[in-house]
């Protein structure tokens, strides 16, 4: 968060007495966390604003239950990421993954991947990168979670672990089973010929 | 698939290379419409919160049970509709005793 100058503290004492400017400036300030959260964890047809705005009341709704254990964005992060989860999971129907469903540079990027040895063209990572969230979005919402924070944004264990609130253990066994499930993918996808 | 491992890295590595939306500038009106409706909600009280969240589950386990209730007596209520109907019905029985 970029103002180092903001009095969290106060604010929050202020925004449980009810004050509306107290609440439209915690809003504020929290608003660039929560919306890097919501936009790598957008679930499909959601809009950003939507869910960002279902976050920020949650976190009033929960406010009294916040007691210092942890930092406070930390805290508005947990719910913001099992907010995004929630909506995945309401997302009940994972459409089947096919290759006619893709466009024709994620199909060349998915062919590249699948059958030769070398590096994808750097100039087509925004492919890869809707490529990525596709595969991904053929997973269950926690292993995706877990997949994309560790493999796509780079995090380690125990930062995933600050922010969901699962222990590094939990975290561990579910990008494996996560990888697993995506190497049975990748094969399925090689049997299958691209139309 | 022998070598997944590379195959993901290397396409997820790809995948980092695309640009990220780095606005983070919040919508006009955001900050207000949000605290507005938070400091609303907040006159809820939790009791009722909670009982909202349960009465719909309730309402569904109650559904249930009506309808399992009703599967399980249905012969009952079948059968012995016709052996009231018999008891009160003085000329069936002269006639099953004849």
């Amino acid at each position: 968060m970029a103002d180092e100058t903001f009095d969290l503290a106060g604010c929050l004492d202020r925004v449980r007495a009810r004050d509306q400017n107290a609440a439209r400036a915690l809003v504020e300030h929290l608003y660039p966390l929560v919306i890097r959260i919501v936009r790598s964890h957008l679930p499909r047809r959601v809009a950003e604003e939507d869910l960002a705005q279902d976050i920020f009341l949650k976190m009033f709704t929960r406010l009294d239950q916040y007691k210092g254990a942890v930092a406070f964005s930390h805290w508005v992060s947990r719910i913001a990421v099992t907010t995004c989860i929630d909506q995945l999971r309401a997302q009940k129907r994972r459409p089947e993954f096919r290759w006619a469903d893709l466009s024709e540079k994620e199909a060349d990027v998915l062919d590249s991947v699948l059958t030769s040895e070398g590096d994808v063209a750097v100039n087509d990572g925004v492919a890869a990168r809707e490529l990525v969230y596709k595969l991904l979005d053929e997973l269950k919402p926690q292993d995706r979670l877990v997949l994309q924070l560790l493999d796509l944004e780079q995090r380690s264990v125990a930062e995933i672990s600050a922010s969901t609130g699962w222990n590094p253990s939990l975290v561990k066994v579910r990008a494996f089973r996560a990888r697993a499930k995506l190497k049975k993918l990748f094969e399925e996808l090689q049997r299958k010929e691209r139309s | 698939m022998k070598d997944f491992e590379s195959r993901w890295e290397n396409l997820v590595r790809a995948a980092r290379q695309a640009p990220v939306s780095e606005d983070v500038t919040i919508p006009y009106g955001f900050a207000t419409r949000v605290a507005a409706r938070a400091l609303a909600g907040e006159s809820r009280p939790v009791w009722l919160a909670v009982c909202g969240r349960f009465s719909a589950r309730a309402l569904w386990v109650a559904c249930l049970l009506v309808v399992a209730s009703a599967a399980a007596n249905y012969l009952a209520f079948a059968g012995g509709e016709d052996e009231e109907q018999s008891l009160l019905d003085p000329v069936s029985e002269v006639l099953s005793n004849s």
